[in-house]
């Protein structure tokens, strides 16, 4: 399940009030978020949670849900 | 060293026939995809498979003249396949994979509209699209033939000899004047022009461009540009392969969602030149960790290209500064600039010489006139694009096509020997596109000391990460959102520092200022989707406060004048 927090640097980074997101959401499917838009929003979530993450595990995401998960390993929950 | 001795080949199929015979081990195809060892095509190999790949098509019953449209993901099949079908007579049009915000039916209209006018004959796709594509092959009256999919095609099995020899009598029956393809100008309503071009056209382009590259046989191009793109087709497939060099091909996709791979795959391949569009270089400077490049080595570049979209002096500079310590040659900048009516490029920067820069004062450039910026200016940095290539000629011309001194900024008037052969069942648009013989740019700039600066163009094209986008295209959709007036909207391009790009806005009259605007915002975002364009920023305004033109349609040049008058109380803007 999308942490309030995650959704909350999400859509502050592509300037939403608010959008439904899901585990299953992508990208393609969230107003803003194209391909150009993508590294800003990861940089963002990088720094709200003082993480790294590498390109390789960028790439394998396919959804928030990923992202999420991601997420919760670096920052040990 | 120039050191690539240019035959006298006919045809694309014969200069990669020969090539194979004189270097058959050399890599022509190195194919990257993220966490995969690369895939690689040798010259032998690559020719090999496209043989049956060409027998494949013709067994489909493709046959000499017709038109495939491509449309396939990054795929090391597509490299046999493209050759394929040239060598069977027949002209490949890439065209670029549907992403998945893009709505099924305008991806339908947009190739609806394009087979029409440019007669596509086949469409060789994945099956995964076969539901999106099959009502349209099937509707009456429709130009498709029929749908392939190449990749499920048994591209292994042993050929026919006679059914070989047959596809090789087709290939020497090709005469260099004959079209070898169909590129697409961007747009996604069936605006799209098909452009021409001719096996000739290519083969003196390549030759041309290449040598003012001075591509060696060291050479090894890497990219991840689209081939649906000129910069990608023609400046890394065509060159590379026509020249007999290696080309490292990346999956773009990959590429924007993690932009360090392409500074690992530079470092392990040891390429020697790259293909960058402007925002690239922002991309490439600000949005990787440090600690990420750890490895990456640069050195064995020695030509890095901006193109396919306006040069811009600060990533330049920041690239320079972000990479120098990484083994980047600062020599190694170089521009290009041109565009796919005359093959791909009209002028492009002297290797290793560093790139002309002018600062100059931006009032007096806004009104035409080249001058150097003093103590009180304000400046513009204008970097020059380059020299111009054997076989063009350029004219910068005023309103009257009258030509202009050095220094004068005009319209950049275009002719090269490589000009294509018209936009394909297009004659209307074709007669437009000249005057007096010569191709109307459509672009602004100046010539000084012999270089080319482009400074901005009079057609109201949207420029994003190199893709050209019609406001047209998005106009026509958010004309129907809900709450905003038909009619009265106008979509242009915005200037997004950060990025080293533009990014696409929307003003749009609503039909009631009390209505929720933020609703509104969204609608208008989720219409973009549908199209699959991103609008950055939405500015709602009330009733008739757009500028209209003489011809009675809201202007989008003064509206984004009245616009950057700041403090209009009147504006809503996210």
């Amino acid at each position: 399940m999308i942490s309030q927090e995650l959704k909350k640097v999400i859509l502050t980074q592509l300037d939403l009030d608010d959008f439904d997101l899901q585990d299953e959401t992508m990208a393609t499917q969230v107003p803003g978020w194209d391909s150009l838009n993508h590294v800003n929003i990861i940089l963002a979530v990088e720094k709200h949670f003082n993480i790294k993450f590498k390109s390789y595990e960028v790439l394998r995401l396919k959804d928030v849900g990923d992202l999420q998960k991601l997420v919760d390993t670096k920052t040990g929950k | 060293m120039i050191n690539i001795h240019f035959d006298d080949s006919k045809t694309l199929w014969e200069r990669w026939q020969r090539n194979a015979q004189r270097t058959p081990d050399r890599d022509a195809i190195v194919f990257w995809a993220a966490g995969e060892e690369p895939f690689r095509w040798t010259y032998k190999k690559l020719i090999e498979t496209a043989k049956k790949f060409s027998v494949l098509i013709r067994d489909a019953g493709i046959k000499k003249g017709d038109v495939c449209a491509i449309i396939m993901r990054h795929n090391a099949l597509f490299y046999p396949l493209y050759l394929g079908i040239s060598r069977a007579g027949a002209l490949p049009a890439v065209l670029a994979y549907p992403n998945p915000r893009l709505h099924p039916d305008k991806f339908r209209q947009g190739l609806e509209g394009m087979s029409q006018r440019s007669g596509l004959d086949y469409i060789l796709t994945e099956a995964d699209l076969d539901p999106m594509i099959r009502p349209l092959y099937e509707k009456e009256g429709s130009t498709i033939k029929s749908v392939f999919f190449p990749l499920e095609w048994d591209y292994k099995k042993d050929i026919d000899p006679a059914k070989d020899a047959e596809v090789e009598n087709i290939a020497k029956s090709i005469q260099e004047t004959d079209p070898m393809l169909l590129q697409h100008s961007s747009g996604t309503t069936g605006l799209q022009k098909p452009i021409k071009l001719s096996h000739r056209a290519i083969l003196d382009h390549v030759k041309n461009l290449g040598g003012a590259w001075q591509v060696t046989e060291n050479d090894k191009l890497i990219s991840w540009l689209p081939l649906y793109h000129d910069f990608g087709l023609i400046a890394c497939f065509h060159i590379p392969l026509a020249f007999g060099i290696t080309s490292i091909q990346m999956n773009p996709f990959e590429w924007v969602l993690a932009p360090v791979i392409l500074l690992e795959a530079i470092t392990k391949e040891k390429a020697t030149m790259t293909c960058l569009p402007n925002f690239a270089y922002n991309v490439l400077a600000e949005k990787i960790h440090d600690d990420e490049l750890a490895e990456i080595n640069l050195e064995s570049l020695r030509l890095v290209l901006n193109g396919a979209e306006p040069i811009r002096h600060d990533s330049h500079q920041k690239f320079v500064e972000k990479f120098q310590k990484y083994g980047l040659n600062p020599l190694s900048l170089a521009c290009i600039y041109g565009m796919a009516e005359v093959t791909l490029c009209l002028v492009t920067s002297v290797p290793g010489l560093p790139l002309p820069e002018l600062v100059v004062n931006r009032n007096e450039l806004s009104k035409g006139f080249l001058k150097f910026a003093d103590k009180d200016s304000v400046t513009r940095v204008c970097v020059s694009t380059g020299r111009l290539i054997n076989g063009c000629e350029i004219r910068i011309v005023d309103e009257n096509k009258i030509d202009v001194p050095d220094g004068v900024v005009g319209e950049i008037l275009a002719k090269s020997i490589s000009m294509f052969d018209g936009y394909r069942n297009y004659p209307e648009k074709t007669k437009e596109a000249f005057y007096d013989g010569w191709y109307i740019s459509g672009d602004f700039g100046f010539k000084h000391n012999g270089e080319y600066y482009i400074i901005g163009r009079k057609k109201d094209l949207i420029i994003v990460a190199g893709k050209n986008l019609y406001p047209e295209d998005i106009e026509d959709v958010i004309n129907k959102v809900e709450g905003v007036t038909p009619g009265r909207v106008i979509a242009f391009g915005e200037e997004d520092d950060e990025m080293g790009t533009e990014q696409v806005a929307v003003v749009a009259e609503i039909i009631d200022e009390r209505l929720d605007k933020n609703k509104i915002r969204l609608a208008i975002l989720k219409t973009g989707m549908e199209i699959d364009i991103n609008i950055h920023k939405v500015y709602l305004v009330p009733p008739r406060w757009l500028i209209k033109s003489s011809a009675g349609k809201p202007s989008r040049m003064a509206n984004k004048g009245r616009l950057a008058e700041k403090n209009d109380p009147l504006i809503w803007c996210r």
